[in-house]
Order: structure tokens, then C-alpha cells, then sequence
């Protein structure tokens, strides 16, 4: 029977997939980012209309926000050109759709039965039940620094690696011209406006919407306006304090969770009483450490600091 | 249930619209976004899991592993186009 | 002390932060680091063995709301051989990448490799298995174009984007296991999952997604190149290691926590595949100009091996017959971990000392190079399963679960593929011990033969000699709602 009220749904639903079909089938490269930048936009309004206001906040500053920038940028690189599309026989390409299809069926399928028609009780009792014991009154807060702490450790540990291959594999770009007076006026406010509202994000996220990873990102955003706007080392220190500045999060993290292991506890397992400092110092530190991956990502390429420690390093070799 | 069950079904499709253009083309950008998409089609399952109605508190454990997945995702999609990018230049020279 | 199990992620990665803040002293912290992270994963085997499997549930939590790591006799076998080779070829890389300005990085994302490795061989829930299987493939995406090449750059993009690819299938599995479970933690579901239109879907996705990973046919064009154009330890640890990742949780996957949903067909399939890539792999190698290229087209073929105990495991009944099929496996799986890593460090000294590894002109490697000749030697004799090799043990044992099982139709592909092992080897061992000028004047032997020969010895005589201990290890489960 079909339903008035779920009419926003599956328009929503169907702009989804009516986008990404868009995005994926343009042959023009610029187009396809822009689709994908307004793919991404809309999830988040997705995401806020499945209550996940967190992931609202996230896609709209990571998926959308910063993967966009970094697709737009790739464009400027050249990566473009490059219209042939694969040369798959017919038989291929129907090949390849049937088994999409076949495959779509059998997912849907299976989302049929654990969604509709006998639905599986998860966790959500279980953590919500809990949170009193976390330190933090946000749920998503509390699953992702304390229940599974430990994926969000081995996150930031991926953050890491990506970063450290981009800058091994990569000069930096170069930089913007010198803004002009107008946008000048802009990041003068814009800047500051960035900041404050990520150290927000960051307080405000044990019991409301907002966290590490959003604020990151948004910071990571104020980052890349400098960067727009002539100040080519957007914002980011060089050598050594850069180095630990990545490193922070991790570090931080891991160091408190050996902490607990010495200290009689279970690895990651925070005194109750302490909970929520100890997650609010480790927020700060991924914080910090997300911002500086995420503009370093955006900025390309070995810094100048990085290769100064290096260059140190070559001549003490040679004078030893 | 219902709501939950369109954008399920939605990332299904999501997620295999992205398989699709994975295997069909053969440039890095085009590749990238739709492995991307991918991602979203299965961030939108997590998320419809979640979704237990507009009165019930949701299940909050799908939306802290969709956040992990999207700081996974960028890091991978920053590591490709660097590497791209390391490809063009060498290119040209 | 169950807080044990985190020490061989931590101490890596402590290890990895540490390089990162003084990249002058790289070298001595990541050869330090990985002899800790040795030292981790021996207490943690010691302790598995003596009083069975262990869980730590991280964080307090109960598993299911936390995340539990667990270590029994497959982790820890995976974890021990991961911890010895990466131990060998840190002491080889810390004279091979010396002179490298790329160094800092290489033990940075060398540590984090072992991170991801040990993470994955001791996570028991789903998701945090996504987390380390990426971890895994960033990290040996990065070190893969260490070399700086284009082919090697050209080469990890597209083992970046198959991993990614592979990825999403397996973490859309983990969704759905979500959705038709309620829970990620492993125990827990193996105790839980059935036959059903849920469990089939989420086994093939997550199946799928982890074949791309451990490149069984036809899913393996990715690898020859990424793997012979890495500088050599990183080849080493590729080809030895990080393809068994993916192998180590397609195990757990089908007979721990799937077992009652794996069908004969399913495993006949899977097997068939890996008869397929015996045949090509061990062809293509037989073909290969460059060493390292026939290496990585032998590992191609090794893997396959591995498969064909898939439809072997799914035909016996659950019992002693089968723990020892299955330790037949994981004792193959380790030789080949063994000597693979001999063989690319060896590799990289002919490369190094020659500038080349054309095979055709390897002439009088053995007069320049005893050491590395005596290598190579000594890991063909791994590959193709000669005794006392612990590979010889793994194929008897196979041979003999084909004739159990009567399941005849291995027979050729399993006499073929040694032959052209056979084959390959010598084609090489012939021009490596003919006269000739091609490796250049004698030398003396350098610090990096040493771990190379020690890898390869332990993959012929040690494994050879001790396998008992892997038969004894394999049973003990953590799993007990699934393996039993």
C-alpha cells in the first residue's frame, strides 16, 4: 500500500541514485565532480533525515567538503582528458550488468528480510544502556572513543599511512597567486569563523552532535582557505613540530590506552570517573592531527620542512 | 520499517551502480568517484540499520563505524590522487 | 595476563610514532621495534600454547559492544610466521634501504605494516577487521612505490584500487551481516550464523571482495607487477605476508564462522580456481625473463595450492582428519611465507650487486654470490615440495586427503604444478650456477645474505623438521561454536 508520507523519502531516495548515476556516467570529468560534490550534499541531508545529524555534519565536511576539493584540485593537475571509455567487448559489458543486477536483487533481497520482514534486534539498546558509563552523553560519541575505541585508533593510524604516501610519492603543488583585496577581506573573518566553530564541534561533541573528525575537517577547511588565498604553507608549521603534530593523535591515543593496560585496567579501559577528560584530551589530539593530514592531503607533496630534516640528515652522514 | 527499507535498498543499488563503473571504466577519476559512491551505498545500509523510526533512540554503533569508514575513505582517495597526480607529472617529463 | 594480546599491535605501532618523531635514528627504532614486536608474539604464542586460546576484550567492554581480540592456534601461527619474516627482512633492509632518502618513511610504514598485520591476525570482530584489512592495504600500497618507478607507481595505483574495490565488497558483507545478526563480534556469530539467503549473500561479498586481496584466478593480474617492481623487502613482505592476510581470513570466514553454509559446490569452485592458477601461475613463471617477475608469478601459483584444500576441508567431516588437512594447509601456507621472502631477498641482492635480474644472464652468480645462489637454491627447494621441506609434508598430507576424500581430479594439477615448480627452479638454478660474468667479481658476503639464507632454512629444514608443532597448534579455536 502505498504511503503519502513516504513520498519525500523516495524522492530523496530516487535524486540519490538518479545523481550518482549521473556522476558516474559523464564522460566530462568537471561535471562528474560536480555531480559527486552535490551526490555528497545530499546524503547529508540523508543522513539528517536517519537522525545521524553526527554523519550529517561529517559527510557534509569530509565526503562532500574536502574529497570534493581534493577531486576539483586533481582536475587542475590534468588528470583529465582521457575520454575513451573502456573498450569492453558487448558480451562483456552485458555480462557485467547482469551480474550487477543479479547482484542488486540479492541485496535488496536480504535487506528485505532483516529489515522488513523479520527484523534482527541490534545494539542499539545495549549502547544506549551504557552511555551513562562512558563519560559522554552523545551515543555516537561514546561508541566511537570508548566502546570500539580501538577502531578509531587504528583509523587514525590509516590517516597516517595515507599522508605519509602522499608525501612520498608527491612534490607540492604550487601555490595560489596572492589573493585579491575582496577574498583577502574574506579569510580575514572566514579564518577565525573556521576555528571557533571547530573548537565547538570539538567541546560541544560529547553530548551533542560534533566531534574529533568534524571538527577536524573543519579546521582542515580553514586550513585550505589560507592556502586559497596565497599563504602557501596554509597555516601548517614545518619539520619537527609538523611531524609531531601528525603523529598526535595516534600517540596520544595509544599512550593513554597502555596507560590503562599498566595501570591494572584492560587496554582503552578508562577509569569511569575520568572517562570523559580522557576522551576530551584524545579528541583534541585527533583533532589536530585529522587537520593537519586532511590540508596536507589537499596540499600535495613533500614539504619544504620535511625535506629540511632530511637534507640534515644526508649531511651529517656525509660529514660522519 | 519502511523508511529504513527505501534507503537500504537505495545504497544496494548505490553500491552496485558504483561496482558497475568500476569495472566499465578505465581512468582513474571516473574509477575513484564511483568506488566513492560505492562507499556511500554501503554507509547508507549502516545508516538505514540504524534508523529504528522517528520516536525509538537510533542505534548508534552503525553511525560511529560509517564515520570511520568516511575518514578511511578520504584517506584512500587522497593516496590515489596523490599517486595519479606523481603519474601525470612523470608523463610529462 | 590476557592484557598480553595487545603488546604485538602496540609495540609496532609505538614503535612506528617514534620513528615518525626522530627520523634520523629510523633505522635503529624499526629494527628494534620489529624485534619487540618479535618478542610480543612469542609471549602470546607461548601462552596460547600453554593454556589454549585467549581473548582480550579491549576497553572493558563485553565483546559485541566492544571489540574482543583473540589469539588460538591459526592467529598465532600467522602471527609467528608474519613476526619471524618481517624480522629477517628488517635486519636485511636496515643495510638494503640505508642509503635511501626515502628511509624515515620506509620503517615508518614498515612498522605500520606489522601494526596492520598483527592487528588483523588477532581481531575478532567484523568490522575492525575492515579497518585493519585497509590499514594492511594502504601501508603495502605505499611502501610498493617506495620504489619510485613508473612502473612501480603505475603498478601500486592499481593495487590500490582493486584492494579499495575489495574492501567495499567485504565491508558490504559486514553490513549485512549486521543487519541479519545484531552483532560484529566473531564468537558470537559464529555461534549465531545459519544457512541462509543472509549468510550466502555476506559469505560471497565478503569472499569476493577478499579473493581481489589474496589474487586467486583470475583475480590476479594485479600482482606480478605490483610485486616484482617493489624495492626487494618490500616484495619480500608482500608476496609472503600480506597475500596471506586475506587467505589467513578467508579460513576463518569458511570454517570458523560460516561453516554450516559452506556448500561442496561453493568449495569446489574455489578450488577449481586454485587448480587454474597452479597451472597459469606455475607457467607464467616458467616463461618469466626476471626473477622477481617469476617470483611473484610463482606466488600466483602457490596461492592456488592453498585453495585446493578448500573443497578437500569442505568434504571432510569436522574432526582429526580434517585439523590435519587444515594443518596441512597452514604448514604450506608458512614454507611459502619462508622461502617467498628468501627468494625476493635474494632477488634484491642479484639486483643490487648486477643491476639487473635478467634470468638469462645470472651466469656465475654462484661464484660472485655463494650465499644468495645457496638461497635461491635452498627456496626452490621449498617451492616445489622436496623433502626435508615443510611444503613436502604439506603435500603429502594433501595427497593423502585426495585420496580419502576420493577426489581424484587434484591428482594432475597437483603432479603438473610440481613438475613446472621443478621446472622453473632448475631453468633458474641452471643459469645462477653456469659460469659467467654476469653478476660481477666475487665480494664478501654481505650482512644482507645472512637473513636471506636464514629464511630460506627455516623454510626447508626448520618447518620441515618441527611441523608436528603446527599440527599440534592448529586445533585449539577460539571458535569453538563453529570449528568445534
Amino acid at each position: 500500500m502505498m504511503n503519502l508520507t513516504l513520498l519525500p523519502d523516495l524522492l530523496l531516495a530516487g535524486m540519490l541514485i538518479g545523481l550518482a548515476w549521473a556522476a558516474l556516467s559523464s564522460d566530462d570529468l568537471r561535471r562528474g565532480v560536480v555531480l559527486f560534490i552535490a551526490f555528497g550534499l545530499l546524503l547529508a541531508i540523508v543522513w539528517a533525515r536517519l537522525l545521524a545529524p553526527d554523519l550529517a555534519l561529517a559527510e557534509a565536511a569530509i565526503g562532500a567538503g574536502l574529497s570534493g576539493a581534493l577531486l576539483l584540485v586533481a582536475l587542475r593537475d590534468g588528470s583529465g582528458g582521457d575520454k575513451r571509455a573502456a573498450k569492453r567487448s558487448r558480451l562483456n559489458r552485458w555480462l557485467i550488468d547482469l551480474f550487477v543486477l543479479v547482484m542488486t536483487c540479492l541485496i535488496g533481497w536480504v535487506l528485505w528480510l532483516t529489515i522488513y520482514a523479520e527484523p534482527v534486534e541490534r545494539l542499539a539498546q545495549l549502547a544506549n544502556a551504557m552511555l551513562d558509563r562512558s563519560g559522554v552523553s552523545n551515543p555516537v560519541t561514546a561508541v566511537l572513543l570508548n566502546y570500539r575505541a580501538y577502531d578509531t585508533l587504528l583509523e587514525l593510524v590509516v590517516v597516517l599511512a595515507a599522508v605519509l604516501g602522499v608525501l612520498v610519492v608527491g612534490r607540492e603543488r604550487r601555490g595560489y597567486r596572492e589573493a585579491g583585496p575582496v577574498f583577502y577581506g574574506l579569510v580575514h573573518w572566514l579564518v577565525p569563523l573556521l576555528i571557533v566553530t571547530a573548537g565547538y564541534l570539538l567541546w560541544v561533541g560529547a553530548h551533542a552532535p560534533g566531534g574529533a573528525f568534524q571538527a577536524g575537517a573543519t579546521l582542515a577547511a580553514a586550513g585550505i582557505v589560507l592556502r586559497l588565498a596565497g599563504y602557501d604553507a596554509a597555516g601548517l608549521p614545518d619539520g619537527r613540530l609538523l611531524r609531531w603534530l601528525l603523529v598526535a593523535g595516534t600517540g596520544v591515543f595509544l599512550l593513554l590506552g597502555l596507560g590503562m593496560n599498566v595501570s591494572g585496567g584492560r587496554f582503552l579501559q578508562y577509569p569511569e570517573a575520568w572517562s570523559g577528560s580522557l576522551i576530551l584530551v584524545i579528541e583534541v589530539a585527533a583533532t589536530a592531527s585529522i587537520a593537519a593530514a586532511l590540508v596536507l592531503a589537499y596540499r600535495g607533496g613533500r614539504t619544504d620542512g620535511w625535506l629540511f630534516m632530511d637534507n640534515k640528515d644526508k649531511s651529517r652522514e656525509v660529514s660522519s | 520499517m519502511t523508511q529504513a527499507l527505501i534507503y537500504a535498498l537505495t545504497g544496494a543499488v548505490l553500491f552496485m551502480l558504483g561496482v558497475r563503473a568500476t569495472l566499465l571504466r578505465e581512468s582513474l577519476l571516473p574509477r575513484l568517484l564511483a568506488l566513492n559512491i560505492c562507499g556511500a551505498g554501503v554507509f547508507l545500509i549502516f545508516v538505514s540499520l540504524a534508523y529504528r523510526g522517528d520516536s525509538l533512540p537510533v542505534d548508534p554503533v552503525p553511525h560511529a563505524l560509517v564515520l570511520t569508514g568516511l575518514v578511511v575513505a578520504i584517506s584512500a582517495t587522497a593516496l590515489a590522487l596523490a599517486l595519479n597526480r606523481r603519474l601525470r607529472e612523470m608523463a610529462d617529463e | 595476563m590476557n592484557n598480553l594480546l595487545i603488546w604485538p599491535v602496540a609495540v609496532p605501532l609505538l614503535s612506528a610514532v617514534l620513528t615518525l618523531l626522530w627520523p634520523r635514528r629510523s633505522t635503529w627504532i624499526g629494527v628494534l621495534g620489529t624485534t619487540l614486536s618479535l618478542l610480543a608474539v612469542v609471549l602470546v604464542s607461548r601462552q596460547v600454547v600453554e593454556s589454549g586460546a585467549i581473548e582480550l576484550a579491549l576497553g572493558g567492554w563485553s565483546p559485541g559492544l566492544g571489540i574482543a581480540l583473540r589469539a588460538d592456534g591459526l592467529s598465532v601461527l600467522m602471527l609467528l610466521m608474519s613476526t619471524l619474516v618481517s624480522m629477517a627482512v628488517a635486519v636485511y633492509a636496515s643495510v638494503y634501504i640505508s642509503r635511501s632518502e626515502r628511509r624515515s618513511e620506509f620503517w615508518v610504514l614498515w612498522l605500520l605494516l606489522i601494526t596492520a598485520l598483527h592487528a588483523l591476525f588477532l581481531s575478532g570482530d567484523l568490522f575492525n577487521l575492515y579497518v585493519t584489512l585497509e590499514l594492511l592495504g594502504l601501508s603495502a600500497v605505499v611502501l610498493a612505490c617506495l620504489g619510485g618507478s613508473r612502473e612501480s607507481l603505475q603498478a601500486a595505483l592499481n593495487y590500490l584500487m582493486l584492494g579499495l574495490l575489495g574492501s567495499m565488497a567485504f565491508l558490504i558483507g559486514v553490513a549485512l551481516i549486521y543487519a541479519g545478526y545484531g552483532t560484529l563480534d566473531m564468537a558470537a556469530l559464529a555461534a549465531a550464523i545459519e544457512s541462509g539467503p543472509t549468510a550466502w549473500v555476506a559469505l560471497s561479498l565478503m569472499t569476493g571482495g577478499l579473493l581481489i586481496k589474496s589474487a586467486l584466478f583470475p583475480l590476479h593480474f594485479w600482482l606480478p607487477p605490483a610485486h616484482s617492481n617493489a624495492p626487494a623487502p618490500v616484495s619480500a613482505v608482500l608476496s609472503a605476508l600480506v597475500v596471506k592476510a586475506a587467505l589467513y581470513l578467508i579460513l576463518r570466514l569458511w570454517l570458523a564462522l560460516f561453516d554450516e553454509v559452506v556448500t561442496q559446490t561453493a568449495a569446489l569452485i574455489l578450488g577449481l580456481l586454485g587448480g587454474i592458477a597452479v597451472l597459469w601461475g606455475s607457467w607464467a613463471a616458467l616463461q618469466a625473463e626476471r626473477l622477481k617477475l617469476m617470483a611473484a608469478y610463482s606466488t600466483v601459483a602457490q596461492v592456488g595450492y592453498l585453495f585446493l584444500f578448500l573443497p578437500l576441508l569442505a568434504a571432510l567431516p569436522e574432526g582429526t582428519t580434517r585439523d590435519v588437512a587444515l594443518g596441512a594447509l597452514v604448514l604450506l601456507a608458512l614454507t611459502h611465507g619462508f622461502a617467498k621472502s628468501a627468494f625476493f631477498l635474494a632477488a634484491g641482492v642479484i639486483m643490487q650487486r648486477a643491476g639487473h635480474d635478467r634470468i638469462a644472464e645470472l651466469g656465475g652468480t654462484a661464484r660472485a654470490l655463494p650465499v644468495t645462489a645457496f638461497t635461491l637454491a635452498l627456496a626452490g627447494v621449498a617451492l616445489i615440495g622436496l623433502p626435508p621441506s615443510g611444503s613436502f609434508l604439506a603435500k603429502w598430507q594433501l595427497l593423502s586427503s585426495v585420496f580419502i576424500t576420493g577426489q581424484w581430479i587434484w591428482l594432475p594439477v597437483i603432479a603438473v604444478g610440481t613438475l613446472l615448480a621443478g621446472a622453473y627452479t632448475f631453468r633458474l638454478l641452471g643459469y645462477a650456477f653456469a659460469p659467467g660474468e654476469g653478476v660481477g667479481p666475487s665480494l664478501s658476503v654481505g650482512r644482507e645474505e645472512i637473513p636471506a639464507v636464514l629464511l630460506a632454512l627455516a623454510a626447508t629444514l626448520v618447518l620441515g623438521f618441527w611441523a608436528s608443532a603446527v599440527w599440534e597448534l592448529v586445533p585449539i579455536s577460539a571458535y569453538a561454536g563453529g570449528e568445534g
